[in-house]
């Protein structure tokens, strides 16, 4: 379980700066890095050979699989939708000086952290009709109502991801709306802001600026935790990746391939949305990192920005 | 601005996946092998008393049957990458039986323990899921008579000269899923209706899984590397076999158990009828031979007998 | 110095303020009229900042009465319309920060747009040209467009001067506003309040160190010496003529 609660305010990744001694190297760091992957890669691929696995299997089979990826990404996307919603309303109940606010929302995220996904999944799928029958019985609801309560596996899942990372993700929520300093809310008090106004027009903009590469960690992780749905998955219209893998590596008895196929794929998957969310990461934090050209007041700044752009040259 | 049409399309997305989801369970998926439509007999649902207001009637008027599988048991039931077609006696067995019935079939493919425990809460008519008949489930569902009897039997690895019986797994590790007959069978505790069951393993050293496939795969890894048996079907060993798993069958099957398709007790209208015009066509099926046909076309043997005592 | 309304835009009455254990204004009276400009000083820790921000309810007070423009609200209870009524008085009373807290994620322009847009729910095409004209007025018309981190202390101050203005107060409240700046920019902030009070003929109620300013543009000078008032008089009055050794003493130290 992803509990990805870092901060990052910066701007992408950073390299370790350079070793004077290594000046006199012909390649350079990120070649050096390259050479290493490629070595890697390189006894993958004689690992895979010696393992025996039929690749040949993998290739047939590999369309089959990937074409659960649309239904893996829709489900992160939709359930991290509902995740953040449900995020931005449990801090602000974490921050709330009213009781059952503060209450409500510390009972959601003490259990929704403190109880397994997969638990969660089922408790959802199964247990929810059960109560929705139970209260048809004593006569509380009719029958259409407690039809409702039986979800389908995926809107099962759904919800079931949207609430458990929607507590992990309070505390990221909350540790943003706090990182916007008291003497902004002073500012837009003095002004005469009500507290939505306030949290609208002032706290949650920059807020959202602390909040949103830690919140990209979590969609990159609920990519991975959507593969847990494909327990309770029931049409094949719905299957993810992980299910198709499971089927045809069923059918054909080539488990351990069908499971190389599903690694390499969210792996891909992964790779691909971090791409994303380093970019992100450097266009939402243009408004608070000085760009080269700023004035600055210290005479002293401009000699170690000029600095930093010449290494960041070599 | 730009946040709040990012949030729209979010939101749309999200509509979209919900309604997708709702509606997920009137899409109806592809089969098995279909036959040409009985050409002289009548289908069940043409001469059922739609206005009986049971289940027969709710699904007869529907023209749909929900059937629920686990396509993770070949030969029983698996889905074909090439084709995204299930495949399988288990398949079979329920198509033929739709197409007796008149009905359209919708697949779904819930968890295996989610359908034994009974409670569909009404989100699947019938398992046609090779089910073993045990009075626990009994409570929890009802069962038409079998439809074919599967061996059950125990597999070691290709390379092993020392396990050439059942007595010889005391104190062995033995591989077995988690939850099915045959982990009962290994602990002395199956019971099967109508059958006395002669447990010619004892002592043996468990080790569950949550299907056979990986227990088959463990064995093969090497003899008593991680297992020196696996229990299992004969035919999914024998399956595991054919696709080139390093093991081999071990002596004749140790007991054979009744499958049967299976209907949930809790469903919300009377099931009576619905029960006994299932149990009909299993009935017919055994009688006009289409039942063996099945079984030799997937199995090569005619497992549709009961054997043994 | 500016000619004098009688009548009070600020009534302060009792007025105590405790922090836990710490007493912080142990009674103040006064009363602030129309187009005075009134200056507080004394040591840190006395309570001026309290005080202002007791007016604005930034800090709630422990007892005691303040009254701004009207609107009369009492210290330490709590009751149902109490929220919207310090609204309502923070609507009056603009205040200028030690910190300029300026809004980082919109520009200059929007910064001073937002009281009036967002509070008083003006259209945006009407809270423009008065946003511009303020930004003219602090002297800073060309940076309306530039984002707070791109505008140095001195700067920020003044564009924080013109957004509290945005607002049309009653009365403003500076809170130590030159401070925190380098001494080389705290005169173009001095310049703009005294503006303010000479051309706008703007109540305000400066706490600040800069007696150079206070001698100047102050009609009266209060002095704060352990949460109360000890002295109180024209810039004449308490420079020249001081009753009181504890001010003398201050003067001294800060003169």
């Amino acid at each position: 379980m992803a509990a990805h609660i870092e901060i990052q305010g910066g701007a992408g990744e950073t390299r370790p700066p350079e070793h004077p001694l290594d000046a006199g190297t012909r390649l350079s760091f990120r070649t050096k890095v390259v050479l290493v992957w490629t070595g890697i890669f390189a006894l993958l691929g004689i690992f895979f050979w010696l393992a025996k696995f039929d690749i040949a299997w993998m290739n047939r089979t590999f369309k089959f699989i990937i074409t659960g990826v649309w239904v893996t990404v829709v489900i992160a996307i939709v359930s991290i939708f509902f995740a953040v919603v449900l995020a931005l309303l449990g801090s602000l109940g974490r921050l709330s000086k009213n009781a059952v606010a503060y209450g409500v929302s510390g009972f959601y995220t003490s259990f929704y952290r403190g109880t397994p996904l997969i638990v969660q999944i089922f408790l959802v799928y199964l247990a929810l009709p059960q109560i929705g029958s139970s209260l048809q019985d004593r006569g509380l609801i009719g029958s259409t109502l407690a039809r409702y309560f039986v979800l389908s596996a995926v809107l099962a899942g759904i919800i079931a991801l949207s609430l458990n990372y929607g507590a992990y993700m309070t505390e990221i929520f909350r540790a943003g709306i706090l990182s916007v300093g008291p003497d902004q809310t002073e500012a837009a008090d003095a002004l005469g802001m009500s507290y939505k106004q306030r949290m609208r027009r002032v706290v949650l903009p920059q807020a959202f600026k602390v909040i949103i590469p830690p919140t990209g960690n979590e969609f990159i992780a609920m990519i991975k935790d959507t593969a847990l749905v494909s327990l309770i998955a029931s049409s094949i219209f719905w299957y993810d990746i992980f299910k198709r893998a499971t089927v045809a590596g069923n059918h054909d008895f080539k488990n351990l391939e069908a499971l190389v196929v599903t690694a390499g794929i969210y792996w891909a998957l992964t790779a691909i949305f971090t791409l994303f969310q380093t970019k992100l990461e450097t266009r939402v934090s243009k408004g608070y990192v000085r760009q080269a050209g700023t004035p600055s007041r210290k005479p002293g700044a401009k000699r170690l920005e000029e600095q930093s752009r010449r290494e960041d040259e070599t | 601005m730009h946040r709040s049409r990012l949030k729209a399309v979010t939101a749309l997305l999200g509509v979209l996946a919900l309604v997708g989801a709702a509606c997920s369970k009137s899409s109806s998926s592809p089969g098995g092998e279909t036959g040409t439509p009985a050409p002289t007999d009548q289908t069940v649902c043409a001469s059922a008393d739609l206005t009986a207001g049971d289940l027969l009637a709710k699904i007869c008027e529907s023209g749909l049957i929900r059937f629920a599988t686990d396509p993770v048991y070949p030969p029983q039931s698996s889905l074909n990458p090439q084709t995204g077609e299930y495949e399988g006696f288990d398949i079979d067995t329920a198509t033929e039986i739709a197409k007796r019935m008149g009905l359209e079939i919708e697949w779904a493919t819930p968890d295996w323990t989610v359908l034994t425990a009974g409670g569909w809460n009404d989100r699947w008519d019938v398992s046609v899921g090779s089910m073993t008949i045990t009075p626990e489930r009994a409570e929890v569902l009802y069962f038409t008579q079998p439809y074919y009897f599967a061996p059950a039997g125990f597999a070691v690895h290709a390379d092993n000269t020392t396990i050439t019986s059942a007595a010889d797994l005391a104190g062995q590790k033995v591989g077995v899923c988690g939850g099915c007959t045959y982990e009962d069978y290994l602990n002395g505790t199956l019971q099967i209706p109508d059958y006395t069951i002669d447990f010619a393993v004892a002592g043996a050293e468990l080790v569950t899984y949550k299907t056979d496939k990986p227990a088959i795969d463990d064995l093969a890894l090497g003899d008593c590397v991680r297992l020196c048996a696996a229990f299992s079907a004969v035919p999914t060993l024998q399956g595991a076999i054919d696709a080139g798993k390093a093991i081999k069958i071990v002596g004749p099957p140790l007991f054979y158990e009744p499958l049967a398709v299976a209907i949930d007790r809790s469903a919300p209208l009377d099931a009576a009828s619905f029960v006994a015009a299932l149990d009909e066509i299993v009935a017919q099926m055994h009688a006009d031979g289409t039942l063996t046909a099945f079984s030799m076309a997937t199995y090569g043997e005619d497992l549709t007998i009961q054997q043994g005592a | 110095m500016t000619a004098i309304d009688w009548k009070a835009v600020v009534k302060v009455e009792g007025l105590h303020k405790t922090f836990g254990d710490l007493e912080v204004l142990k009674g103040i009276d006064m009363e602030v009229h129309k187009g005075e400009v009134v200056v507080i000083f004394g040591r840190s820790g006395s309570g001026k900042s309290t005080l202002l921000r007791c007016i604005n309810f930034l800090e709630d007070p422990t007892a005691g009465t303040i009254e701004v423009a009207g609107i009369r609200l009492q210290g330490g209870h709590r009751h149902r319309h109490k929220r919207e009524q310090v609204r309502r008085v923070r609507m009056h009373a603009g205040m200028v920060f030690q910190d300029f807290p300026l809004f980082p994620h919109m520009t200059t322009i929007q910064n001073v747009m937002e009281g009036p847009i967002t509070v008083k729910k003006m259209p945006e095409e009407q809270a423009r040209p008065i946003a511009r004209g303020l930004l003219d007025r602090v002297g800073l018309a060309d940076k309306a467009e530039e984002y707070p981190i791109r505008l140095s202390g001195g700067q920020k101050q003044r564009v924080a001067i013109a957004r509290a203005l945005a607002m049309e107060p009653d009365v403003m409240l500076f809170d130590e506003p030159t401070s925190a700046l380098d001494p080389e920019l705290i005169h173009e902030v001095l310049a703009v309040m005294k503006a303010l009070a000479t051309d706008m003929h703007m109540t305000m109620m400066i706490v600040t160190h800069e007696m150079g300013f206070a001698r100047e543009v102050a009609n009266r000078l209060c002095f704060f010496h352990e949460g109360v008032i000890l002295e109180e008089g024209t810039p004449v009055e308490v420079f020249d003529n001081t009753k009181f050794p504890e001010t003398r003493k201050f003067l001294d130290a800060v003169l």
